[in-house]
This record gives C-alpha cells, structure tokens and sequence, in this order.
C-alpha cells in the first residue's frame, strides 16, 4: 500500500511538472474543461426559463443530477479515464512495451501513465454546479449524505470498470479513436433525470448500461427520493469493476507490441 | 542465467494489396496470413557475458527479446532467465532486468530527466540511500551531472541516451537488455556509452545487445548470435565468426601501374578506390602473403600497403543472404 501511494505521489508530481512547463496549455484546458462542463446545465436553465422542465423535477434537483455527474467524472477522469488515452497511443506505437517492464501491475502502470490533472477542472465546475443546485433544494438530513456518499463511491466504481472496458477494447481494436466517442454518446443520458426516460430505456440504463447509477441514483438519494434499498447499486458496481479488471486482463493478452 | 528451449512466436497479420479495390475489399474481408518470427530457436547464457543479437530487418531478433524481457508470450517453447519464466513471473522479472531502448524513450520529454529518475525510484521501491549512492555512481560514470536537470527536449541525442542508460541501470539490474543503443550517436558519444557498458559488465552485469552498428558488436560483444528468418543461423565467439572467413584478409594498395580487374587465384578486387589505390581480398590458403607482396611489386610498384582482417561485416553479408540453414557452433 505504502508503495502504490509513493507510486501514485511521484507520478502526480511528474505530471503536473509536465503540465507546469506549459503553464498556458495547462490553464486554457481547465478553463475549457469547465466551460464545456457547464453547456449541459446552462442549456437545462435556459429550458427551465423558458417555461419547460423535466416532469417532476425542479430546476435545482436537475442540476444537482447534473453536478454529481460533473464531480464523479472529476474524480474518475483525472486517475482513470488517461489509462482510454495513453492506451489508445501506446498500444499503437508499441510503447504500452515500457509498462510491462515496470515491476507493477500493468493495470496500475496504465492508470499511472495516464493521470491526467488537467481534469481535475471538472471538480471546480462540479462544485460550482453542486453548490448552485444545493441552494436550491432542502438540506438533506445525515442519512440521506451517508447514503449519498456510499453511493457516490459506486458511481466512480462504475466510470472506473467503463474506463476499463473502453481502454481494453483498444489491444484489439488498435488506433480505434472512436472509443470516446462511445462514452460521450453514451454517458450524456447519465446528465438527466432518469424518469424522464421511458421505463424500457430506465431499465436499460440502470441494468445494462448503467448510466443511470452514476449520478440519478445519487442525486436522488441526497434528495430522499431513494431507499436504504437502492444501496444494492454497490454490489452491482463492484461486480462492474470485477468484469472489468477480469475483461483488461483478459483483453491484455491479445497485445503484440510494435516491430522491433 | 538464461535458458531457452525451443521458443516460437507466431503471429497473424492481414493482408491486403495496394489497388482501390483490394483495399474496399477489406472492409469486408481481410486474409490473414501466419508469420512464424521465431522458429524453436534454443540456447543459454551465463552471468557476465555480453552476447550480440544480430540479423537482418524482420529476422526475429526483437521478437526473442521481447519474449526475454516477459513483454510477450510464446507461442512455444520454454525460456528460464534468473530462475524465473519472464512472462509467467513478470513482476519479480523485471524487478531484476533493465532496458534501454535506441527508439523508444522512457524519459519524459518536457521535464529533467532527473524528475523520471525519481518516478522511477517509486516504482521499483528503491530506498533513498541506494537511489542517492546509484544515482550519483552512475552520473559520475556518464557525466550528466549538469544535464539531468534540464528539460529531456534540450538534451542532445547523446547526453538523452546516458539518462536513458541511468533510468535503466537504478535499481541496479543483473541483466541489461540494449536495444540498438547508440542509434545516431556521434563516435565520440557511442564511445562514451560503450565505456559504460564495458564498465558495468566488469561488474558481472550481462548484457544482450541487438544492434546493426557491427562497430558495437566488435568493440563490445564477445560472443554473436545471428537470427535469420527466425531461427539461429550462427552462435559463435567474435573470433569464432571472423574465422568463417577462413585466411582471407583486405589488403589496400597504391600502386605506380594501375591493377587490371581480373587477378590471380586467391585474389579478388573488393573496390576500386581511384586509379591507382584498390582494396583486394587475399585468400592466404591460396596464396600467401610473402609471394602476393613480391610478385604485385614486380608487376605493379606497391608504393603503400595496409593489410587488415576482413571486417566483419563480409561475414554478416554472407550470413545474411543464405537461406536458414542453422550452424550451431558455441
């Protein structure tokens, strides 16, 4: 454990020295991270001004849905989602070589390499967001934040086993770009909402794609709209990340490096 | 130190022509043709040799290294380095290997080098005592004092390769794998890097080395194994392969008569270098030296004369375009 943590410490160390060596790089990125972020709720306030609104929901329990998605991808995406990236250009390039040389599990290497503090954006913008929504909405009680935590954690588990899907794909599916482009198409139901949606596509984002439990589940939890039952989204995240590690390892093997 | 048994690695590659036609045709269908780049090659090396992979592009050379570094599985056969099966116990492996790369960089290239040092030193858990005591053994030894705190983009080709050595030499390997390592160096800088090698395998660190520089393999390696077409075509010492040259050696001359193109038995015109400076090679078994000297002089006028071991890469010619036939000779 001591280990992984001094791995973890360096490595966040080297990559924002990375970052710092082209400091306006660096700032312009967070900065559009966080603009990019907030098209989404900009465009759910403008639809509530207007008139309109998402049956059953306030504007303030909406955007609070869509603050939870924004933070959990601001802890996912800075510590797992870089593995889809660095994945995507090393395995073409026949660099992914240097991690199996490291005396540490290559999954670890992976997510190392692909740390990405650019996206820690996204918890400013979460944040922001979160606290705009909470002014609106009743504070919550004790229990509804330990349920809401609790289920928070599930919904990185969750974004941690797709990043782990996507960037296992890439050793059979090398150079294929598009992976993101399958997250982006998929995920963007996760910003609304999920009783807006038909009860066949609800049942498809909570039990097949599960979309829904990364930030619905939550938010509506931390509203009181969910039981102590819909706790059983941690067992169903665990086993997520559980495919998931056994899909990458599996999917691992089909990796033939680059020529000499 | 290192076992191997009969390793193979095939792989599947698609295949596909160079028309429009051909290549629409492979959005439906793709065929795949089998390559066998290593073919049951076998053999062992012990601590403290220093061994040249050599071959011609696509023998199969980085394919038997990377199934020795653990980087991929075979398809079969058996290896056994420092006790361990490199891809069945990757992790302690390489806890015990290093490898530098000619092509690919393990440095991170818009900070100092000295910042992937100590990425590197979490990694392999390395204690701070042993990471300053390496660390400063191996900065003496290359002289990167100055330049391992500079961003890797203002390095030189030369001063990147020495951190690249020390990013691969800290958590102090038994076995060292070099990959083309002084690729595009200056004379002076692959001086300095094969000083290093040669220092650190006095040391008893073993090195494998797979290089088409043969200045390399003749100032540093000890014993040679070519790979053609996936198997071993020669395992022989330095001196074992120079002698499959048999007696002949390179003779250069400059004479006052010009050396017509067709020349006794044993003689054989290698180039012309101007009209009256040739580079032949002479076959002593044929004709010795002491008559060859005496009778060119007769007919020629030697006004200068360097007589030289046939380089080695009249071997590696010959080597490299004869099909398989594996000569095992250790």
């Amino acid at each position: 454990m001591k280990g992984i943590l001094a791995c973890w410490s360096s490595m966040m160390r080297v990559k924002l020295a990375e970052m710092m060596a082209y400091r306006s790089h660096f700032i312009l990125s967070v900065l559009l991270l966080i603009v990019g972020d907030l098209v989404v709720p900009l465009v759910t306030l403008l639809v509530y001004r207007s008139g309109a609104s998402f049956p059953g929901w306030t504007l303030h329990e909406a955007l609070l849905v869509q603050a939870v998605f924004v933070l959990a991808k601001g802890i996912a995406f800075p510590f797992f989602f870089g593995m889809v990236g660095t994945t995507l250009s090393q395995v073409r390039e026949g660099t992914f070589d240097l991690l199996l040389l490291r005396p540490r599990p290559v999954m670890f290497m992976s997510m190392l390499s692909g740390f990405d503090p650019d996206d820690f954006g996204r918890l400013v913008s979460g944040s922001v967001l979160f606290a705009f929504a909470m002014q609106g909405i009743v504070i919550p009680g004790g229990a509804a934040w330990v349920q809401f935590s609790l289920l928070f954690i599930a919904s990185i588990a969750i974004l941690f086993s797709m990043s782990l899907f996507l960037s296992g794909i890439l050793f059979r599916w090398v150079g294929s770009s598009r992976v993101f482009d399958i997250f982006d198409a998929v995920s963007g139901f996760g910003m609304y909402p999920g009783t807006i949606f038909s009860k066949a596509l609800q049942n498809v984002f909570t039990y097949i794609l599960p979309i829904g439990l990364i930030a619905f589940v939550p938010a509506s939890a931390l509203l009181g709209r969910e039981g102590w039952g819909s706790l059983w989204t941690l067992a169903s995240a665990a086993a997520l990340v559980l495919l998931g590690i056994v899909y990458w390892n599996r999917m691992l093997k089909n990796y033939t490096s680059a020529g000499g | 130190m290192i076992e191997v048994n009969e390793l193979s690695k095939k792989y599947y590659t698609f295949e596909r022509g160079h028309t429009m036609r051909e290549v629409i045709k492979t959005l439906v269908h793709r065929p795949m043709k089998e390559i066998c780049a290593v073919d049951r090659i076998s053999f062992k090396i012990e601590q403290g040799e220093m061994v040249a992979f050599l071959g011609p592009n696509g023998a199969g050379k980085s394919t038997t290294l990377k199934m020795l570094t653990g980087v991929l599985h075979p398809t079969s056969g058996e290896v056994r380095s420092l006790g361990l099966v490199p891809w069945k116990q990757r992790r302690e492996y390489v806890r015990r290997i290093g490898a530098v790369f000619g092509q690919k960089s393990q440095l991170i290239w818009d900070i100092p080098p000295s910042d992937a040092f100590y990425m590197n030193k979490a990694i392999y858990s390395i204690s701070d005592k042993d990471y300053a005591e390496t660390l400063d053994e191996l900065v003496e030894l290359l002289q990167v004092g100055d330049v391992m705190r500079k961003p890797t983009r203002q390095l030189s080709l030369g001063e990147r390769m020495k951190c690249e050595f020390i990013m691969a030499m800290l958590h102090r390997p038994e076995l060292v794998f070099l990959d083309e390592p002084t690729i595009g160096l200056d004379m002076i800088a692959k001086e300095n890097i094969r000083s290093f090698i040669r220092s650190m395998n006095k040391r008893k660190v073993t090195f494998i080395l797979t290089t088409h520089d043969l200045e390399d393999v003749e100032l540093l390696a000890e014993r040679v194994m070519v790979i053609n077409h996936g198997q071993i075509v020669v395992d022989d010492s330095l001196t074992g392969l120079r002698n499959r040259l048999g007696n002949k050696k390179s003779v250069r001359l400059t004479t006052e008569q010009p050396v017509p193109d067709s020349l006794p038995a044993g003689l054989k015109l290698l180039e012309r270098i101007g009209p009256l400076e040739v580079e032949l090679e002479i076959d002593t078994s044929a004709l010795a030296l002491k008559p060859f000297i005496s009778q060119f002089n007769e007919s020629y006028g030697i006004i200068d004369m360097a007589i030289e071991a046939l380089p080695i890469e009249a071997v590696m010619k010959q080597l490299y375009e004869k099909s398989h036939t594996p000569v095992h000779s250790v």
